[in-house]
This record gives structure tokens, sequence and C-alpha cells, in this order.
């Protein structure tokens, strides 16, 4: 009944996507005109807050290791966390700029929850060498939310917080070995598990 | 260095993983819970990937522990492990096996089977030791989530539905978001709790345990599942009522956390004890739900209403005591039924653990109800004639949620208690004849 966990990371790398290319084309506009029309801004921490609540099924329906289930719990509490502080700050609900470290710390903590979820070293094999990725990617990539969250107007930090999705939607489309992506390239490379 | 360290790096993205993550058990022969009409000749696990077998990878034990399976074997197909079995007699049985995944983390887990016999479910399997302290403290922890969750909605739409000031809005919404938060993060910590003395592993082997078998083939594990999605949408629409200010959203959350509240019935002893039925089940959820309006209702009066909004203090008092006296009648009435179901005879309230639990909470709730008299019969009539606000009247008030809190205590460890046995029913002398 549950769907294969390949489908599952897609899933979820689609969530990542649309959340950096909407992030990218703010930080490529402004944040003046990409908030003209006023659903847009609530669009990226909506999609945000939605994934937050799609990984708990996630966490509760693959659970054939405790790490694992701890971990999904981990992303799905603070994806909600950050979408909603962020949806917070945009309808006015919230006002300190405290609040605008939620997004660092939201992926500060999925990034070490990554890396110790994955005790493996980097090159034991592929999905560990993309856990190891991700957990980076994510751990240092919170530095572009964080420098932003002072520099609002900088389109260097906002780029590059874009762009750290869009590298962590990519590595998520890779994570499975029968991704599309980076597939088998010969029957011969080694002993299918699946 | 740098076209080398790419070429790397798309090199190991390109090969295929050697595992992608840990091995998974994904069937078992005798499956998990199946009730066998005879003895199985051997117990085999089949794994998504490769696995190397450890020395004893699967032991089976009886309901009392002894050692029934042989020398586990491997087999052609990597993916397989076994493990024989001689001629077992009914019963219960437990198994309890690891192995050795391909990534280099030991994977463990447990099932039971019967042989002509239930099996039981894997928190009650041999060497599981049931609730512990720590798992009656959690279980609180539980009911006071719940309490402020579902009580909070509750006073909010049903007692005082005239809009909040800012700083009595936030507040409530603050004792919301608590409640719904800790709903999902103790009903977390019981589960891993229970999961962890079903497993009975250290904790580094801990981490790599199948949980699967208690998520799915309990009735706590399900229960689990079902609360856990159930308050992630809770907290979802809360959050939702808060950001666009509007009340809508928070009936559907009272709706879905009443009717999630009932996994903790569905998976209770009302549910799984003999003697149980539908009613007995409808009683639980019943004496929950009603006890968790009444102490979460008494929260937000106390500490939201009295302190932040003095004008709707005399109003939100009437109110909850008029809503407090219905729920103190559906509290009594499902609570007397229930102990009048699980303690037939009398002498058990202080002959049986659960009993003398059940005594110490019976005790509390007199207590309580005395004290929800006093304001019910002296100072809801005073108000109502416009007397002035009693001064001591939100200390009262706190006094009486402390109660409340008090008997939730007394709840989590009465639930995590076994009741006495049922009395057998003898069959008629002239079928024994």
């Amino acid at each position: 009944m549950e769907p294969p966990a390949e489908h599952v990371h897609w899933l979820f790398a689609t969530g990542f996507l649309l959340l950096g290319l909407c992030l990218l084309a703010r930080a490529l506009v402004g944040e003046e005109i990409w908030s003209r029309r006023p659903w847009r801004a609530y669009l990226w921490p909506a999609l945000l807050f939605g994934l937050g609540v799609l990984m708990w099924p996630v966490m509760v329906f693959y659970t054939n290791s405790t790490i694992h289930m701890v971990a999904h719990g981990a992303w799905a509490q603070t994806m909600m966390l950050a979408g909603a502080a962020e949806l917070g700050l945009v309808r006015g609900k919230l006002h300190h700029t405290a609040w605008r470290l939620a997004m660092p710390l939201a992926l500060a903590v999925s990034g070490t929850a990554l890396l110790i979820h994955e005790q493996n070293g980097w090159l034991f094999a592929r999905a560990a060498f993309l856990h190891h990725a991700l957990g980076w990617t994510a751990l240092i990539g919170a530095i572009f939310p964080l420098v932003g969250a002072f520099r609002r107007r900088s389109p260097v930090w906002s780029s590059g917080f874009a762009l750290t999705l869009v590298v962590i939607s990519v590595l998520l489309y890779s994570d499975r070995d029968v991704a599309p992506v980076f597939g088998h390239l010969s029957p011969f490379a080694g002993e299918p598990h699946r | 260095m740098k076209r080398v360290l790419l070429a790397a790096a798309l090199l190991a993205l390109a090969l295929p993983a050697a595992a992608s993550a840990h091995a998974t058990l994904v069937r078992s022969t005798p499956a998990i819970q199946e009730r066998l009409s005879g003895s199985p000749a051997f117990v085999r696990l089949r794994f998504d990937q490769s696995v190397k077998v450890l020395p004893n990878a699967i032991r089976v034990y009886t309901a009392r522990g002894r050692l029934v399976s042989g020398e586990t074997l491997t087999s052609p197909d990597k993916r397989m492990v076994d493990a024989r079995l001689g001629q077992l007699p009914r019963g219960a049985y437990t198994v309890r096996w690891s192995a050795l995944s391909a990534d280099g983390h030991v994977i463990s887990g447990i099932f039971t089977f019967g042989v002509r016999h239930r099996a039981p479910p894997a928190t009650e399997a041999f060497g599981a030791s049931g609730p512990t302290t720590e798992e009656h403290v959690v279980r609180w922890l539980y009911f006071l989530a719940l309490a402020l969750l579902t009580g909070g909605l509750g006073f909010r739409l049903l007692v005082l539905r005239s809009p909040l000031g800012p700083a009595a809005e936030r507040r409530f919404y603050r004792v919301l978001g608590i409640g719904a938060v800790g709903a999902i993060e103790v009903g977390i910590l019981a589960f891993l709790l229970r999961a962890g003395d079903a497993l009975q592993l250290p904790f580094g082997r801990f981490l790599y345990g199948d949980l699967a078998p208690i998520a799915g083939g309990t009735r706590f594990g399900i229960a689990f599942v079902a609360m856990t999605l159930g308050f992630a949408l809770v907290s979802a629409l809360v959050f939702l009522a808060w950001l666009t200010d509007r009340t809508w959203p928070l009936w559907p959350a009272l709706a879905l956390s009443l009717a999630f509240a009932s996994g903790l019935s569905l998976s209770g002893h009302s549910a799984a004890d003999a003697g149980s039925s539908w009613v007995s089940q409808l009683a639980d959820w019943a004496h929950l739900a009603a006890a968790s309006l009444w102490v979460g209702g008494l929260v937000q009066l106390a500490f939201v209403v009295w302190p932040l909004e003095p004008e709707l203090r005399r109003r939100a008092f009437l109110r909850f005591s008029r809503f407090a006296t219905g729920l103190i009648v559906v509290i009594l009435s499902a609570g007397i039924y229930l102990s009048v179901l699980r303690l037939p005879r009398l002498d058990d309230l202080w002959t049986e653990r659960y009993g003398q639990v059940l005594l110490v909470k019976l005790a509390l709730v007199s207590l309580a109800l005395l004290w929800g008299a006093a304001h019910h019969f002296l100072v809801r009539p005073a108000l109502e004639r416009g007397a002035p606000l009693f001064a001591r009247l939100p200390r009262s008030l706190a006094g009486e949620s402390a109660v409340g809190m008090a008997i939730l205590l007394a709840a989590a460890v009465l639930v995590d208690s076994k009741p006495p046995a049922q009395p057998v029913p003898q069959p008629p002398l002239a079928q024994q004849r």
C-alpha cells in the first residue's frame, strides 16, 4: 500500500524545486515587485508549511528504524515551524526579527538530522554520499537565510538561499538507486539489492 | 584537483548504490501475529536487500522465555535468513531477530506468532516488561496536552464565543499551541518508550530497531499513527485560525481533536480487555473527552480570561459553570460504568493494585467535585445576583485546575495498570455432565 520510497523522495524534491524557483524569482525581481500581488508573498511559506504537514505521513508509515522515524519527525517539525514563522511575518502577525531566524534554524536542524541519521562515510554508497551532501548543503546553506535576515535587500543572500533549495531538490531527486537522474549505468556495476 | 573531485562526485552519484539505506524486513514466515493451526518447521525472514547472518540471528521464545529455535541458517538468496524449529506445542511465541545490513548497521526487530493460540501484540511479547514510571509520566503529559488543546478549543467555541482582546487572544493561541505541539511530541515519546520496552535493545541498536510491527501490528501503534497524523492536521488548522483571525478553522480542529482522542480509548483497556465492547469504548472516549474539556476549560478561565479580560470574567464564569455541570455528569456516569466493568468485586478496590490506584483517583475526583460544587452552589448564585467578584476566585479556579491535572496523573497510572482478571463464567451444570 505504501508508495516506493523513491516516489516520496521525488515528491519532496519537486516541492523543494518549486520553493527554490519561487525564491529565485523573488531574488531576481526584488521583493517589492514580487509582493505586488499579495498572494505571491504567501506562496513559498505556504508551500514550505504544506511540505511540513505532508512529512508527517512519511514519519508514521516508514518506521523501519527508529532513527529514520525521528529524523523524518524533525524535518516535519522544522518545515512547519519555518513556514509558519514566514507566514506570520508576511501576514503581519509576527514582528520580531528573531522570527526570521526560524528558516536558518530549520535548515541547520534538518542538515544536522541528515548527517546524524547517516552513519556511514561519504563514499560508502551513493545514498551515503547524497545524505552527506544534503546534510552539509543544508547546514552551510543556512548561512544564506541567516545573513539575509539582517540584509533583507541583498540579492546575493536571497539568491544563495534559493539556489541552496534547488541543490537540495537535485540531490533528493538522485537519492535512490532507481532514480532516473544518475541511475544505473551498467547491470554489472554492482549487486542489485531491490 | 577540482576536476578530480568533480569527477569523483559525479561517479559516486552515477554508480548504483550498494545500499540506499539499511535493510528492511519485508516478509516473515510465520507472518507477524499469525495464528497457525500447526507447528511451523522453521522461521524465515525475507529482507529487501542482502544481509549478513549473525550468530543466533533468530531466537524464538515461548511465552515463559524458553528458547525453542535452532541454529540460524544462511540461504543462497542473501536476502533470506532461516532458523529451524522443533515441534512446538500450543502457545504464543516471540521471535527476536537481528542481522547485519549491507550498510554496516545491525538491524533488529521483534514479532510474535501463535500455534493454535492467539499471538499477543509485540508490546506484550516475551521480554517486554510493561509500562514503566517514565511511561506513566509521559502518558500524564499526553493527557495534559490533550486537555490544553481540546479544552481550550471547547472553551473558545462552546463557552465564550465573543471576541477577545489582542493580549488574551495571543495567550489563548499560545496555550493551544503548547497543547497541539505537546500532543504530537509526547505521542512520539510515548511510542518510542513502548517500542523500546518491546525491543529490549541497548540505545545504539534501538536506533536501528524495526518499529513496523509495533506501529502497524498493535492497537497502541495504530493509535499512534492515527493520532500523530490527526494532531498534525489539528495544529495546521489552529495555525490557520491564528493567521487569518477567523474562528471557523477551530471547529474542524475541535471535531478532529475530539475524534482522534478516541485513539486512546480504542487502544486501551476498554478495547482490549475481557468484557470490552463498543459501549465500553464509547464510555471511555466520553470520559476522556469530557475530562479534557473540563480541565482545559478551567485553564482558559483561570489563566487567560481572568487575568486579561476583566469585562468577560463574570460571563465566562457563569457560562463555564453551566457547561462544566454537563461535563461532570458525563465524567461520573462513564467513570462509574467503567469501574463496575473492570472491577466486578468490591474488594478489588483495596486488594488489587488497579483498585488502589482507582481509590486514589476517586479521592481526587471527590475533592474536585467539592471544589466545583462550592463554585456552582455558592459563587455562581452570588454572581448571578450581581454581587462583586470574589478576590480569591482566581486562586480558587487555579486550585481546581491543579486538582484536575492531578486526576489526570492518577488516570495515566490507571490506564497503564492491568485491571484484575474477569471471572470466567462457569458452564451450566447440565453441560458439565
